[in-house]
């Protein structure tokens, strides 16, 4: 049962869809900026990749690998067709902002990769549990770094100036994307083998204690 | 090894010996201001250096005080009145994310200090560009009154400038204060090449290969002036000497280390002459940085395959040696 509940889990913190498998980061990256960019990115992958992979698990098993993986991106392809619609009516200004990184998503690596590798060895319940938190996991990331990287780099939460004495204008650029994200990595990597170090400890400790 | 490791130390204490008197000859010019930025920069650095090896749960040794230099270059390549708060940020950017992120002093793919002032330049340009006149000494806690552009601009811009010699020579005009300096810094490239701490390819690449595009394609009204300005502005001879010729950066072969060198200063003079973009050697070094792995790569496969050469000729001098031994002791028996 427990460890039932750690793979369902695992998608938010402890194998991160970014900060764990270093997917879907040029997004993060190039368009994670701002908060605002944050939601558009975060609604729109949000809602192609949930819908694109729950779709797709009713593709048949038996067809060739390189077939399957066509029918995923079309798939995606025509969940972001009503996405990017909506995507226009409610963040009309991020769009042009975003550019090529918002119809990249549909063919996001969650969709093509982790579906056939992870998702569809499970069943449907699982499964959908599994994704809403790889696609939270996702979420969380995206907003922490628009929230830092807006607050630092431009001195701003939201649009709203805040009294930040020193503005990282380069954390804004590119480049600034890559080491915050790289520092990030880091910093979770680092704290995940800290915890599962504790936790293989404390099991070892309570094996022997079994014994 | 134990040779090796004296080298490394005896590198840095030349290296230190340099910068300390670049920095005096900006106190001179800008009062105890500039050493106090110096300080903070050496101060960041520091503590920077030692939190991040603990973290990397490596002992702190004589050989990671080169931070210490990395820090005065970046001191050296600011205005005398910047922020402090910044300079430390830079500083601590320099040896957290440019250097202990990719293995720290043993496996460095670009220079600290540039990429600390790639850094500044793109986030606070504008402080970063403006600097004091020249003897204009400031307090520790104020802020300088008037700041203007560079003479380096100026070149860039008008191609001409109305600086003696003398003044050019002994770094009377406006820029950063340790790049001004031309005497001292000859000097210092001198004293550093024979004593072989700085890459004397890559310095000596750097510097022909700005004068040679400076004559052949004038940024100036002369041949001779451009040639001059070439080389001293733009921190050109600041960054052949403690940036493009640093030891740890530069290929160690000579000739490789030369067509590093002449190849990053030929593109950096080109863009300085379309853009005129202020001190773009440096954001250059940075741009070049695949070049110089790509280099270290190829040292590495050629040392692979003479090692490989020398091996196979031992194995087959050994063999014909054999060989020798039994036909004369077959000649013997009959």
């Amino acid at each position: 049962m427990k460890n039932r509940k750690t793979s369902v889990f695992d998608g938010l913190v402890g194998d991160n869809t970014v900060l764990s498998s270093l997917m879907v980061i040029s997004p993060v990256i190039m368009c994670g900026t701002d908060i605002s960019n944050a939601i558009a990115l975060i609604y729109a992958f949000s809602a192609i990749t949930f819908f694109s992979v729950i779709l797709g698990s009713f593709v048949p098993k038996k067809l060739p690998y390189a077939a399957k993986i066509i029918i995923y991106a079309v798939i995606a392809s025509l969940v972001y067709i009503p996405v990017r619609t909506a995507a226009g009516m409610f963040f009309p200004e991020v769009i042009g902002r975003v550019g090529i990184y918002f119809p990249l998503l549909a063919v996001n690596s969650l969709i093509i990769v982790q579906s056939e590798t992870k998702f569809y060895r499970m069943k449907r319940l699982p499964m959908i549990a599994s994704l809403v938190f790889y696609i939270l996991g996702f979420d969380a990331v995206m907003l922490i770094t628009a929230f830092i990287r807006e607050l630092l780099g431009s001195g701003t939460i939201n649009g709203r100036v805040v009294d930040a004495d020193t503005i990282i204008s380069g954390l804004g650029m590119p480049f600034g994307g890559f080491i915050f994200l790289g520092l990030f990595c880091g910093l979770y990597r680092a704290v995940r083998s800290a915890v599962r170090r504790e936790e293989n400890e404390g099991g070892g400790d309570s094996d022997v204690h079994g014994n | 090894m134990q040779t090796k490791i004296k080298s490394e130390r005896f590198i840095w204490i030349d290296i230190m010996i340099t910068l300390l008197t670049l920095e005096l000859m900006e106190y001179f010019y800008y009062g105890i201001r500039s050493v106090v930025l110096g300080c903070v920069c050496v101060g960041a650095s520091l503590a920077a250096e030692l939190i991040s090896l603990r973290l990397m749960k490596r002992k702190f040794t004589a050989d990671d005080l080169t931070c210490v230099s990395d820090a005065l270059i970046i001191a050296l390549m600011l205005p005398a009145a910047f922020d402090y708060k910044i300079a430390a940020i830079a500083c601590v950017f320099a040896v957290v994310a440019a250097k202990n992120v990719f293995g720290g002093r043993l496996n460095m793919i670009f220079s600290p200090a540039a990429a600390a002032y790639v850094f500044i330049y793109t986030s606070w340009k504008s402080l970063l560009l403006m600097y004091p006149e020249p003897h204009t000494h400031t307090g520790i806690f104020e802020k300088a009154g008037s700041l203007v552009s560079s003479a380096s601009h100026s070149f860039n811009i008008n191609g001409k400038l109305s600086i003696s010699d003398f003044e050019l020579l002994m770094g009377n005009f406006c820029g950063p204060p340790g790049a001004v300096s031309v005497l001292l810094l000859s000097v210092a490239a001198i004293v550093l090449l024979f004593r072989r701490s700085i890459s004397a390819g890559a310095f000596i690449g750097t510097v022909s290969a700005t004068a040679l595009l400076a004559y052949i394609v004038p940024a100036g009204v002369t041949k001779a002036g451009s040639v001059k300005y070439s080389i001293v502005m733009n921190m050109v001879l600041f960054a052949a000497i403690y940036i493009i010729a640093d030891r740890r950066v530069a290929p160690k072969r000579g000739y490789f280390a030369f067509f590093y060198g002449f190849f990053l200063a030929a593109f950096a003079y080109i863009y300085t002459l379309t853009s005129a973009k202020e001190n773009s050697i440096v954001l250059i070094s940075l741009v070049f940085t695949p070049a110089a792995l790509g280099f270290k790569n190829l040292e590495k496969h050629i040392e692979n395959i003479r090692a490989e050469e020398a091996a196979s000729e031992l194995l087959q001098a050994q063999e014909n040696a054999d060989d020798t031994v039994t036909e004369e002791a077959a000649a013997d028996e009959e």
